[in-house]
């Protein structure tokens, strides 16, 4: 029995990861950075129940010395989990936390986070923090090959955990705040050559150029730094893009500066863009559109879509049409919020002016930060309820018109806080049509936490709160059901998976992997 | 029951620890004349390579690690309350020792290497049969460790002591292994970790075995290296060429 076991390990270690199977998953295991190609991040995993999850134990810690802040979601497969930190990437044995083998970019430039990995047919792919995108034998760690996308000594740089697609591994960088040109690249899973690219910012006389006054695209911003989601049906890339360069002053980019902080749909094998939604257009308070953009198929007001949402970093939760970039639907999904007076019909803000951030300082609300940020929310169809971390807080945001100097630390000035006013973070469930809030779990802290969250079928949402805890809560009625206290700051969101007929729950706290499952007598 | 294991392991010693340097000259004559005062005045307590015996090694450890200006001083200046004493030579022989010092801790990919690097080349993937265990870029086979940036992750020292001596040391997670399950089957390989409680193999074909302790018969880590020594000194120095010139980056490892 044992024997057919280690048997089975073995083959499944070895057999070919397909676009197929990252469509199927999350199952047993977790395939991507999201869990699955729609960033629903819910597992079909039931072994945990809100019967049971008192029971769980802690079965292993993995320590990676030297990490200060690990940010990655593990992939799972086979056996096997990998864990990313910066420029370099960990195969663990899932069942016991027991280091396979490590791959180091030796002489890789750069100390940025990484948010994780990718797998597809017998690679894993990374990429280190000065955009070379890593391939390696996922069973022996072997590198396949080591290709520089983007020019660190240009400005460049990333965290991003690649998506497999079908014939392309999809990458994007940083930059909004430094002045860089954003875009997404596809890279040939075998050699890491460039398939396509979509500039973020058009070049000069190309559609929606017009929208920046004639401000530089090569300074533009608009980064590409979350990783998107994918519909394999319909073949499209959905990717966030970042805020506009400088993030705090737009007196020299007068227009809605597209394709930042959109959401841009690209046909996945020619990287041609389909539609675009932008959720702030003109974006002066460096708010992003990086949240996940979660795909899921509903009846809206009477009628079948193919829907993408997206709690978004200005306080807005969107319903959008996938096929077409159609606004349907938007609520506010915080109560600190007074950029606008609200969205008009196509979701176009109306901006208050006095909003605008001035030399003397503007109180905004939401805070830079913003409500929601990358970490990850999740959606259970059979609850109806996307999960999802919040923060209540205001900023004083400070502009200057001083002349933008790209890659000088320089970005148009930036946010002050205010210090009798501390941020606090909920976790909410809102109703995934209306954005109604369904329920909501107050986590008291620092407001220091970027840790999102998972939901399965066992009727479970794992989220890290505020105070460093892995905790569990009811899908239904958000009703702490277990927690366990990391020692550690959370930023990082959880995942779950199965090994040997035992399901898992993992979380990445700061220099740390902690792994639990139901307390096992034998 | 799988065969034996193909020969020509290359086990790897510790991986360098690059920093701050560069500022010390690096051309072969200046390294070369440094030698010459070195193994005059140095080696007799650090050893004829660096390797350390009465005074402690310069290969790894703190010795390794020292700032240029304060491996210069060290020489220049001694260390009160140790056994180094000052060497009052001059600046510029002081250079030249400082500059052969660093060579020995250089990656290979920084280092001046004899040997044919082309015949090199043709003797890994070929006769030599080094590509049955060891993969670059993706060519070659398994178990060994991976040498497609070997040259910037060790020094040329270290590969010769690999290639000429494998047993010397093994790195981490390239011990030979042989489990008999208690099914009565057998997994042969490297142990790429192993603890009490589970051991992880990787065979010859690529293949990982997760295994539990608890469906084990019997564990035979091996002490020596599954590799065999390249005996004939022209092979080696070959064999080293090439490997000296396997960097994934131009500048590989000198900007850690």
């Amino acid at each position: 029995m044992k024997f057919a076991l280690a048997l089975f390990l073995s083959f499944t270690a070895f057999a070919q990861v397909s676009p197929e199977a990252i469509a199927n998953s999350p199952n047993a295991d977790w395939l991507t950075y999201h869990g699955d190609y729609s960033a629903r991040r819910h597992s079909p995993l039931k072994q945990i129940t809100p019967a049971n999850a008192k029971s769980l134990v802690a079965k292993w810690v993995f320590h990676i010395e030297g990490a200060k802040k690990l940010e990655a979601t593990p992939i799972v497969h086979g056996g096997l989990m990998y864990l990313s930190n910066t420029n370099e990437l960990y195969a663990l044995d899932a069942r016991n936390g027991r280091q396979v083998w490590r791959y180091r970019a030796t002489g890789a430039k750069g100390t940025r986070v990484n948010r994780g990995s990718a797998i597809l047919g017998d690679k894993v792919y990374f990429a280190t923090a000065d955009c070379h995108l890593i391939a390696l034998d996922r069973s022996t760690g072997n590198l396949i090959f080591d290709v520089e996308y983007a020019s660190f000594d240009a400005g460049y740089g990333t965290s991003i955990a690649p998506l497999a697609i079908r014939n392309a591994i999809l990458v994007g960088v940083a930059g909004g705040g430094s002045g860089q040109r954003g875009f997404v690249a596809a890279l040939h899973p075998d050699t890491g050559k460039e398939v396509w690219r979509f500039w973020t910012v058009p070049g000069k006389g190309e559609p929606g150029s017009e929208t920046w006054g004639g401000f530089p695209a090569e300074m533009g911003g608009a980064p590409t730094w979350t990783t998107g989601t994918y519909d394999p049906e319909l073949n499209i890339v959905y990717w966030p893009t970042g805020n506009p360069w400088p993030d705090f002053y737009g007196g020299r980019r007068p227009g809605d500066n597209l394709y930042s902080d959109c959401v841009v749909a690209l046909d996945g094998t020619t990287g041609k863009l389909k539609w675009h939604f932008q959720f702030t257009p003109h974006d002066v308070w460096d708010w992003d559109a990086n949240e996940n953009p979660v795909l899921l198929d509903a009846t809206f007001r009477g009628k079948p879509r193919k829907l993408l949402v997206q709690a978004n970093r200005n306080g807005f939760y969107y319903v959008l049409d996938r096929l077409t970039g159609e606004f349907l639907h938007a609520k506010p999904f915080v109560k600190k919020l007074d950029w606008t007076s609200g969205l008009d019909d196509k979701g176009r803000p109306k901006v208050d002016p006095s909003k605008i951030p001035t030399p003397a300082g503007t109180r905004v609300c939401p805070s830079v930060r913003g409500a929601s940020n990358w970490m990850s929310p999740s959606y259970d169809p059979s609850t109806g309820l996307f999960y999802v971390v919040t923060l209540e807080q205001c900023d004083l945001i400070v502009a200057s018109a001083k002349e933008p100097v790209p890659a000088s630390g320089f970005r148009g000035t930036g946010n002050e806080g205010i210090p009798t006013e501390p941020g606090k973070f909920f976790l909410r469930a809102l109703d995934v049509l209306t954005g109604d809030i369904k329920w909501e779990n107050p986590m008291p802290g620092p407001g220091i936490m970027w840790a999102g969250t998972v939901s399965t079928a066992g009727g479970v949402v794992f989220t890290g709160d505020d105070d460093g805890n892995l905790v569990a809560v009811d899908a239904k009625t958000g009703k702490d059901l277990w927690h366990f206290s990391t020692g550690h700051s959370l930023f990082a969101s959880p995942a779950t998976y199965m090994v040997d007929g035992k399901q898992y729950v993992t979380i990445a706290a700061e220099s740390d992997v902690f792994t639990f499952g139901l307390f096992d007598a034998q | 029951m799988r065969g034996r294991l193909p020969i020509s392991l290359l086990i790897l010693t510790a991986p360098v620890v690059f920093g701050q340097r560069n500022r010390l000259p690096t051309d072969a004559a200046t390294v070369e004349a440094g030698k010459q005062i070195y193994m005059g005045s140095c080696s007799g307590c650090h050893g004829a390579t660096g390797e350390g015996s009465q005074g402690p090694s310069l290969l790894s450890g703190r010795a390794s690690r020292l700032p240029d200006q304060t491996l210069v001083n060290s020489i220049k200046n001694g260390l009160p309350g140790t056994s180094m004493p000052n060497f009052p030579m001059g600046d510029e022989k002081i250079t030249q020792v400082a500059a052969f010092v660093r060579s020995l801790t250089a990656p290979a990919i920084a280092s001046r290497v004899p040997g044919d690097a082309e015949r090199g080349r043709v003797l890994f993937f070929g006769a030599g049969r080094c590509s049955s265990c060891h993969m670059i870029l993706g060519r070659g086979g398994h178990p060994g460790p991976d040498l497609s940036n070997i040259a910037a992750e060790r020094t040329v020292h270290q590969i010769r002591q690999s290639v000429t001596k494998p047993s010397e040391r093994i790195a981490e997670g390239y011990r030979g292994v042989t489990a008999v399950l208690k099914s009565g089957r057998t997994v042969q390989g490297v142990a790429k970790n192993y603890s009490n409680y589970s051991v992880q193999i990787l065979d010859g074909a690529g293949k990982l075995h997760l295994v539990n302790r608890d469906d084990i018969a019997t564990v035979d880590l091996k002490d020596a290296s599954i590799m065999p020594p390249v005996a004939n000194t022209t092979d080696a120095n070959d064999l080293i060429a090439f490997l000296a010139k396997q960097s994934t980056r131009p500048q590989g490892g000198s900007n850690q």
